[in-house]
């Protein structure tokens, strides 16, 4: 009889267990949610980027200095209490100076996918659910956009558009030609994806219910995109940082005074600061390396969690 | 006048490649307040597109409604805007699909689905909208529709989707629901359940139901009236017990003798031979005449017209009077 009992009783434990399961209704996002925190790498990482994004948004309170201030007694100097990563040629707090250089190199990244991904979508969105000559036509530009060379034209327009603008600017200029160049990728993905789901039957259905079509595109078909956008957003904010590094670091970016961590890096860069002084030039590296590893594999996680044939 | 829907002379025509589908070629029937009108026939023979030629659905191109009026409740819609016949999908005319499964959009609760639709047409805000959805969700028979409208597709069942699919389409109470085989992809029980729900739900609210299947059986218990369609054309409109009674064309005679039958033991079912036409490359004559066991010189010559051979009852066979099961 007590046999019987204990064996009655983890099953009584299961049925509850399911009972409760059952209760929470599991939305797309919360089945992503518990997919992605089984992925270990990507959790730290994703603390890790909490972490950066957390320090470098308080910059105005953690940074002991104002990032412009200049200290002409006190300049070139090496690590030390008041100055924990020292100062430049300029007497500027180094610290401060990699905290605010991380704020803009984050929203560069941030805002040139809000871009990319506004347009992207919304070109593949048309190209997709129209097909045709619409299709042809948007695909076709897509495909100019794509066969440019990266990084000489980005050259080119910066040098040329530049010039007009003032320095503590310049970092909008190149959030916009950052996103209005890169969204040629998440273009043809999106629409791709459209191509196959508008093919589905909820979308005749919609059709069939008196739903425009705008809003066919926009509130029933990108939504279920939405995964592998995200995905592809975040792996964009990671080589939108990393571009937006190379070439403020060939001058050509956001210009100083206003730091960032691709124009940190440039300053120091001549045999005495590379050999002498790797307080100046690592951080930012470090920074610059940590922040786009954590996100690519924020990203590979949310492709996981998201894709379900993984 | 008592016809919500009077359909003439409608005709449309696919411009593909290798030349044009007749999809729809003359197609004539009416439909009266509060009546199930049945369409059937094989596939592809212009069942669908006749359906969606209604709400002007098709593709274009390569579709197009060459000719015909569609007279809905007093208005003809093929001369419509897009903005006009818009709103009337779904309003006045709704439409439910084959495919439980994917026709409902996957990132949205049930609920949300049901909502958009009246918010709308209806012009229903937020809250009222939801009211209003959860009594729909409790109306098609799903019990616990507090839970339910928050519920993913994923979630449901088969049926239940149907279910909602159906409460999407009557949410703004449409004078006409056409049901484009909407119980094929289900099981046996879920279909006689699908199916009484529609009967009910059409006396409830008195909505006309054109039921567009290839199933006889599911003809017999929803119609009042039957439409049996071939390479695009009528070929016999009957009133549902006159149909089944007395079918006058040598297709319909075809598809009733063909259906699994309990009451003859042992013999191999019987099938109409041949295949259907190519839509590109139809017959000369009457487009069923080479699988016709009835067909005769005149038949390989003329196309036969749509006749009325008693009250109600019509058949486009020259030999209607003579052909009998």
């Amino acid at each position: 009889m007590t046999e019987r009992n204990t064996g009655i009783k983890p099953d009584d434990k299961i049925d509850q267990e399911i009972g409760e399961a059952e209760q929470e209704i599991l939305t797309p996002w919360k089945l992503v949610r518990r997919k992605f925190l089984k992925r270990k790498p990507s959790v730290v990482a994703l603390i890790i980027l909490a972490f950066i994004i957390l320090v470098v948004a308080l910059a105005p309170i953690i940074s002991p200095y104002d990032p412009n201030e200049l200290d002409m007694t006190n300049t070139k100097q090496p690590p030390s209490k008041e100055h924990i990563l020292g100062t430049d040629e300029l007497g500027r707090d180094n610290f401060s100076r990699v905290l605010y250089g991380g704020r803009v190199a984050l929203q560069v990244g941030i805002f040139a996918v809000i871009i990319q991904v506004i347009v992207g979508s919304i070109i593949g969105g048309i190209a997709g659910y129209y097909g045709g000559w619409i299709d042809n036509i948007l695909m076709r530009i897509t495909e100019v956009f794509m066969s440019f060379p990266f990084l000489p034209l980005v050259i080119t327009i910066s040098a040329v558009v530049g010039v007009s603008i003032p320095a503590e600017h310049k970092m909008y200029l190149v959030m916009v030609i950052l996103g209005l160049l890169s969204w040629p990728g998440l273009a043809r993905m999106v629409r791709g994806q459209i191509l196959s789901l508008r093919e589905q039957e909820f979308v005749l259905a919609a059709k069939a219910l008196g739903i425009k079509n705008s809003r066919i595109i926009v509130r029933h078909l990108i939504p279920n995109t939405v995964g592998y956008i995200v995905v592809n957003a975040t792996l964009g904010v990671a080589s939108a940082i990393l571009q937006e590094s190379a070439l403020s670091f060939l001058g050509l970016g956001v210009a100083p005074p206003v730091p960032t961590w691709g124009n940190l890096i440039q300053y120091a860069r001549d045999i005495y600061n590379l050999q002498h002084r790797p307080w100046l030039w690592i951080p930012p590296g470090l920074c610059i390396f940590a922040t786009v590893m954590c996100i690519n594999l924020i990203g590979d996680g949310l492709r996981d969690a998201i894709d379900p044939k993984s | 006048m008592n016809n919500l829907l009077k359909v003439k002379d409608l005709r449309t025509y696919f411009y593909t490649d290798d030349g044009v589908v007749k999809a729809v070629d003359g197609v004539e029937f009416q439909v009266k307040f509060g009546e199930t009108i049945g369409i059937v026939g094989e596939s592809g023979c212009g069942k669908s597109i006749t359906a969606m030629s209604l709400i002007r659905l098709i593709q274009s191109p390569p579709g197009k409604i060459v000719s015909g009026n569609i007279i809905f409740d007093g208005e003809d819609l093929t001369q419509l805007s897009d903005e006009e016949i818009r709103s009337i999908r779904g309003n006045d005319i709704s439409m439910i699909f084959q495919e439980p499964m994917t026709s409902l959009n996957p990132v949205f609760t049930s609920g949300y689905q049901i909502e958009e639709i009246l918010e709308l047409h209806q012009k229903l805000d937020e809250d009222q909208a939801r009211k209003r959805a959860i009594e729909m969700i409790k109306l098609i028979g799903i019990p616990n529709a507090e839970r339910i409208v928050d519920e993913y597709p994923h979630q449901l069942s088969g049926g239940m989707r149907q279910r909602v699919m159906i409460a999407m389409a009557l949410a703004c109470q449409p004078k006409m629901l056409i049901a484009d085989e909407p119980t094929t992809a289900l099981d046996v029980t879920i279909q006689a359940q699908i199916l009484e729900l529609m009967n009910e739900l059409k006396n409830k609210m008195n909505t006309s139901i054109m039921l567009i299947t290839h199933d006889l059986g599911v003809i017999a218990e929803m119609a009042d009236h039957v439409i049996v369609m071939y390479s695009g054309k009528v070929v016999e409109d009957a009133p549902i017990i006159e149909l089944f009674e007395n079918p006058r064309h040598p297709y319909t005679i075809g598809l009733m003798a063909s259906m699994p039958s309990l009451a003859k033991e042992g013999q191999r079912l019987e099938t109409i031979p041949g295949v259907v036409p190519n839509p590109l490359y139809l017959p000369k004559g009457c487009y069923f005449h080479p699988r016709c066991k009835f067909a005769t010189d005149e038949c390989k010559k003329l196309q036969p017209e749509l006749r009325e051979i008693a009250p109600g009852h019509k058949s486009a066979c020259f030999r209607a009077e003579e052909v009998t099961r």
